[in-house]
């Protein structure tokens, strides 16, 4: 069974200009142990997903679904303490500023601290203090972080950005959670640290046998452990699959722009030639084309395009395209 | 023939907060000496705290360098000259939402500069925003437009726009690509190249990605803890062989990425 079930959900909030459907028809299922990256633009919807996912959506929005499972159990039928007791004990959430995540005013040994459980430690008041200093270290170790000492007793002010995101990780991972979601936790670092936190991510989901749903910008950084990866754009999916096939045989064009802009493609190419990219930019809530939502963008677009693709499958991949690229020959 | 801008021994030192006032001073930038052609692209790259935006900072004037002495076209520019500065070296910042002022439209904000270094009549600034609006690829309607009416890449392009107004001659990018979504960094690159081109400006760029800057710089300059350690044409940075520390950032992305693979395929085996 998947550990996390979504099929056809809906968000829709009321704008000053009318009803927007923000996330359209979006299916998504997760495994248990399964790095899952989620790829798009901004304004696509990634982080509205996880956030539905995690029940932090504002409750004047619709949000229908005809399936919302989370290990077989129904999320949109529970009450919101039913709710809340699943997402404190099973998921975790790391975002993309470590600094503004963590609270200035306490140490990182305190932060850890309140992320225990309270069942974890017990015997006496001074055995409990004890272990639960033992357990902040063992987190710190587990994240890669060595010299724990000077780390525990410093502020948030007075740590490297790397290490900042290290300890938001090892917050997330210390009530062993089944699911962790990260919001783009790379997107603004350099590559030295982006690679050791996508290390650190990629090892913990095999260690942890913990799921991991990564959600980033640009496909050249999603985690070289991702088994599968989703596309979405403007809220609608446009593809999703296994990694490798999805990477190395795009059957949407916008999974087929996505890789030829991401950084790695641009290294190929002749210095100050052009490189290849959408025309056009992201359409604007107001202004949500009809059908395809890629349409007006899209270099293949034809009259069917405006209706919305039902989802096709090929091989281990699955895509909402009319006239989908790299087709087998018959 | 002088050189477009050259640096000789550029640096800067701070006093540390909480000092005494004969007690050593933080080295921020050590001296540093490089030169830059007309037409040409200069990449500076090194890890967080090398200096890389100290040194773009007194290159755009927003700093007084504690010493050393910066030539553009064979002419001495003193801190204090902010006025041919301004016309000749102009700062694109990486947020666009910051940078721009979102209480005036944009064709206020291009006005500006125009009114301080110009002497033009209202319809010849008026002709030269809308000329410049469409060099950038947006219309002339939208400098009736509000920033926050404009999406992410629109904006990056007005900023990019009010730079480029006064035509200067050398354009200083921090951080200002990375940011940005795929689609529309690919598109604000690719602006940059034809502004390039057409008007032959040359870019100044910050930036810790080693594929955009082998893609669009002539130059590379490399910091490591204030430190030049090296100077050279791309090509020869690139097929050379240079210290770990610059091969590392160079390569970093490539090296890496096969070391990750490899090291998780051998946890799942285990």
């Amino acid at each position: 069974m998947d550990l996390l079930d979504i099929r056809n959900l809906t968000i829709e909030m009321d704008g000053p200009h009318g009803r927007v459907r923000v996330l359209d028809k979006v299916s998504l299922q997760l495994k248990e142990g399964e790095v899952h990256s989620l790829v798009g633009e901004s304004g696509s919807g990634k982080s509205l997903l996880a956030k539905a996912v995690i029940g932090v959506l504002n409750p004047l929005w619709d949000v229908t679904a005809d399936r919302l499972w989370w290990n077989g159990k129904d999320l949109l039928a529970m009450t919101p303490k039913q709710r809340r007791a699943i997402t404190g004990r099973d998921m975790a959430m790391i975002f993309q500023d470590p600094l503004a995540y963590l609270d200035p005013n306490s140490t990182v040994a305190e932060q850890i601290t309140e992320a225990i459980p309270a069942g974890d430690v017990t015997g006496t008041f001074m055995h409990r203090r004890i272990d639960r200093k033992t357990r902040v270290a063992q987190l710190l170790h587990r994240v890669g972080i060595r010299d724990h000492d000077a780390i525990m007793k410093s502020y948030p002010y007075e740590l490297s950005e790397g290490i900042a995101q290290k300890v938001s990780i090892a917050i997330a991972i210390a009530h062993r959670p089944k699911l962790l979601i990260a919001d783009e936790p790379t997107t603004a670092m350099e590559p030295s640290t982006k690679d050791q936190i996508q290390r650190l991510l990629g090892k913990l989901a095999v260690s942890q046998s913990m799921s991991v749903l990564l959600i980033t910008q640009d496909v050249a950084s999603i985690l070289p452990a991702t088994q599968r990866v989703s596309l979405l754009y403007c809220g609608q999916m446009m593809e999703h699959g296994d990694t490798e096939t999805v990477l190395n045989r795009p059957a949407h064009p916008y999974t087929d722009a996505m890789i030829k802009m991401s950084l790695q493609a641009h290294a190929e190419l002749e210095p100050k030639s052009k490189l290849p990219s959408l025309p056009g930019a992201v359409p604007t809530l107001r202004h949500m084309p009809i059908g395809c939502r890629l349409g007006p963008r899209c270099p293949y677009a034809q009259k069917q395009c405006v209706k919305a693709p039902l989802v096709r499958h090929r091989d281990e991949q699955s895509y909402y395209c009319h006239f989908p690229l790299n087709e087998p020959e018959a | 023939m002088s050189h477009l801008l050259e640096a000789v021994d550029l640096f800067k030192t701070f006093r540390p907060r909480r000092s005494w006032p004969w007690s050593k001073k933080s080295v921020a930038l050590e001296p540093t000496s490089f030169t830059l052609e007309a037409g040409e692209t200069l990449a500076i790259m090194g890890e967080t705290g090398s200096g890389k935006s100290t040194l773009s900072k007194i290159i755009a004037g927003v700093e007084a360098p504690s010493g050393g002495e910066l030539y553009l076209n064979g002419q001495k520019l003193n801190y204090a000259q902010s006025k041919r500065r301004c016309q000749n070296i102009r700062m694109v910042f990486q947020d666009s939402d910051k940078s721009l002022n979102q209480q005036l439209t944009v064709g206020q904000q291009l006005e500006e500069p125009l009114l301080f270094n110009r002497e033009m009549s209202n319809s010849e600034r008026k002709q030269l925003i809308h000329s410049t609006l469409r060099k950038v690829g947006l219309l002339a309607e939208h400098a009736a437009f509000y920033p926050h009416m404009l999406s992410t890449g629109q904006k990056q392009r007005v900023a990019i726009a009010r730079a480029i107004i006064l035509d200067p001659q050398i354009v200083v990018a921090d951080e200002a690509l990375v940011a940005l979504d795929p689609s529309v960094r690919a598109q604000i690159i690719n602006l940059m190249l034809d502004l390039q081109k057409d008007m032959g400006i040359s870019y100044i760029i910050v930036t810790h990605s080693p594929q955009i800057v082998k893609h669009i710089a002539d130059k590379i300059l490399i910091l490591y803890r204030g430190k030049m350690i090296a100077f050279n044409e791309t090509e020869r940075l690139l097929t050379e062989k240079q210290q770990p520390y610059v091969q590392a950032l160079l390569h970093e992305h490539l090296i890496n990425h096969s070391q990750i693979t490899g090291n998780s395929s051998a946890k799942v085996t285990e």
